[in-house]
């Protein structure tokens, strides 16, 4: 490609212009995608300075008055906002390490079943659940764990009447994101792992076995090897998006119980409850509460971008 | 580029090695867990189709249940009687073809475009794309965007913002950048331009490709709600996964103080729902897994 530049920019009729016509149809084909981008991505980033402004939804963004970080100001006097950044790093943080893990040992365990049918069956099953929306998943869930759920039902019929609703229970809750997040996602997220064995060349293992290794020394010392750059490169790559502990689980699990205990709430349902839903907040708190995730967000892609570079991985940027 | 068979279902250890093929206790154990695991997995659907199918006080008699002990279809004829899931479902297919379609459209020529070498700004269209992964504007500002712009309470709101998803994007473009480009070295000398050497020589070579993406848009706008929780008022307009939203978690959350459907806070009722959604994708899915796989694989090798 290097050479191609070289002696396209040696000849005489290189110039911009000339370029342009020759690629004319290529820019036609982009030209939609630019005006896509500029006004669903872009507006939107326009639109950050209502998070400086006394705006109401449905107004004009460039005559509302400016009032300058005074919303912020107001966001940083809430406690529920600050419970809302705790519980999203919580969240995020923890679902991000046992996602990882879950995901590496599924594919470990699967790339050890030797019974082949079973191995294809049990692949189908564990990923389909990824393809269904936390709406469903939260049905599903609720069902079992809800008001009037089978644990419910069993345990008004044991205690006489006594129910247990552990989806109200503000202990029960975090498992419950952890575990139905790993139910729904570790299958999966297994496959990118999985793929990566495949490609572990066989005379190592075919050396081990002659050295009379286990099977378990060759998992530790070829298979996970082999597979780290993968897992370092998937992890930082998940790294931006943990202040994004995931909207559409958290909203379609939580209640008022689970709110009100401070345990619940992430920023994203924060946002959208307090603005939107219910009230609370301002448009322009709102979006300051939104401008602050995604500052921080950027600024942890660009950190974690750096150390990757650093340590002598693959960049993300 | 790996081959696509060898990613599909992975071998249980490379063919042709001295392995001890013998299955052992650890094996067993091993087979024993992932067992156990796969009907952690399955369970949880067996349940509700259980209860969907179960008179109301066969269930509230006995709630665990492991197989039906009477059967009605009442519920389904309720769920199937209802006019909001019907109206849900009829939505819903207006996204599943032509949302699909309208994506893919832009999407995959967006893809292309950024493939091909030597145009004037490509570097800064690139860029310009790539930021938008890192940074958002965030909710509000994309509320009162789709406001002013008007869409807001329109079937319009649900397709048109979705117009291309960045990461099927960079998929289709690395896919099209791996294909041979002496193929449009010699359209080109033939005479033909980039939108012709487009569909009649890159596009027919992908396929498969353009399979895998098409479904991962199927699948996401069969799941769509969150943009008509956003922004669609009229229960015309409501497509089926937030019919379901509303009539299941959000009056089990009653974070909304909405006026909770009595008819609809059966557990067989809300299980005959859910299921009734679950089911397309059931039945589509071990067929397509492997597009699926495809694409989660190709998109993290190159990405």
């Amino acid at each position: 490609m290097n050479k191609k530049l070289i002696i396209d920019s040696l000849s005489p009729l290189n110039d911009i212009g000339n370029r342009t016509r020759k690629s004319k149809y290529l820019i036609l084909m982009i030209i939609p995608a630019i005006i896509f981008y500029v006004i669903f991505c872009y507006f939107p980033m326009y639109g950050i300075i209502i998070a400086f402004k006394d705006y109401d939804l449905g107004g004009e963004i460039l005559t509302s008055p400016w009032i300058g970080f005074d919303n912020f100001r107001s966001i940083f006097s809430f406690p529920k906002f600050w419970s809302a950044l705790k519980n999203t790093v919580i969240i995020g943080v923890s679902k991000l390490l046992i996602s990882f893990v879950a995901a590496i040992l599924m594919a470990l365990l699967i790339n050890e079943i030797r019974l082949r049918v079973f191995k294809k069956t049990f692949q189908t099953v564990v990923t389909f659940p990824h393809f269904l929306s936390w709406v469903i998943v939260a049905g599903l869930v609720l069902n079992i764990f809800g008001p009037a759920g089978i644990i419910d039902s069993i345990a008004q019929a044991v205690n006489g009447g006594e129910s247990i609703e552990l989806t109200h229970d503000p202990d029960f809750f975090l498992p419950m994101i952890f575990s139905t997040d790993v139910w729904k996602e570790a299958g999966w997220s297994s496959i990118i792992y999985l793929a990566t064995m495949a490609g572990i060349s066989p005379e190592l293992y075919e050396a081990a076995d002659i050295d009379g290794a286990t099977r378990f020394q060759k998992l530790w010392h070829i298979t996970l090897p082999a597979i780290k750059p993968t897992a370092i490169l998937l992890l930082i790559l998940s790294i931006g998006g943990i202040l994004s502990a995931g909207f559409d689980q958290i909203y379609n699990m939580y209640n008022s119980a689970v709110i009100d205990a401070g345990v619940a709430d992430i920023l994203d349902t924060y946002i959208y409850r307090s603005t939107i839903q219910q009230g609370g907040l301002f448009p322009g708190e709102g979006a300051a509460v939104g401008l602050f995730k995604s500052v921080v967000s950027f600024i942890l892609v660009i950190m974690v971008d750096r150390i990757a570079k650093l340590s002598g991985e693959r960049g993300i940027i | 580029m790996r081959k696509f068979k060898d990613i599909d279902y992975l071998p249980l250890r490379p063919k042709g090695g001295t392995f001890d093929s013998k299955v052992g206790t650890l094996d067993w154990v091993l087979f024993a867990l992932l067992f156990i695991y796969g009907l952690i997995i399955i369970y949880p659907f067996y349940n509700a189709f259980l209860i969907s199918i179960s008179p109301e006080e066969v269930y509230n008699s006995t709630p665990f249940l492991l197989y039906p002990k009477a059967v009605t279809w009442s519920n389904y004829a309720t769920v199937f009687a209802d006019q909001e899931f019907w109206n849900g479902f009829k939505i819903t297919l207006i996204l599943l073809f032509v949302g699909t379609a309208y994506q893919l459209f832009f999407t995959v020529i967006t893809g292309y475009a950024l493939s091909r070498n030597k145009w004037v700004g490509k570097n800064l269209v690139m860029n310009m794309i790539l930021v938008t992964m890192f940074f958002g504007g965030g909710l509000i500002p994309y509320m009162a965007l789709i406001y002013s712009l008007g869409l807001n309470n329109s079937l319009a709101v649900l397709i048109i913002p979705g117009a291309i998803d960045t990461y099927n994007m960079l998929l289709m473009r690395n896919y099209f950048a791996s294909l041979p480009p002496d193929l449009e070295e010699s359209a080109k000398i033939d005479g033909a331009n980039d939108i012709q050497i487009f569909y009649k020589v890159y596009l027919p070579m992908s396929l498969p490709m353009l399979a895998t993406v098409g479904l991962f848009f199927a699948v996401g706008n069969w799941n769509s709600w969150y943009n008509a929780m956003l922004f669609i008022n009229k229960p015309e307009l409501r497509p089926l996964q937030y019919v379901l939203q509303l009539k299941i978690t959000q009056a089990s959350s009653q974070v909304d103080n909405l006026v909770i459907d009595d008819k609809f806070s059966a557990e067989g009722l809300k299980m005959a729902s859910v299921f009734f959604t679950i089911v397309p994708m059931m039945c589509f899915y071990p067929f397509l897994q492997k597009f699926f796989v495809k694409g989660l694989v190709v998109g993290a090798i190159k990405g």
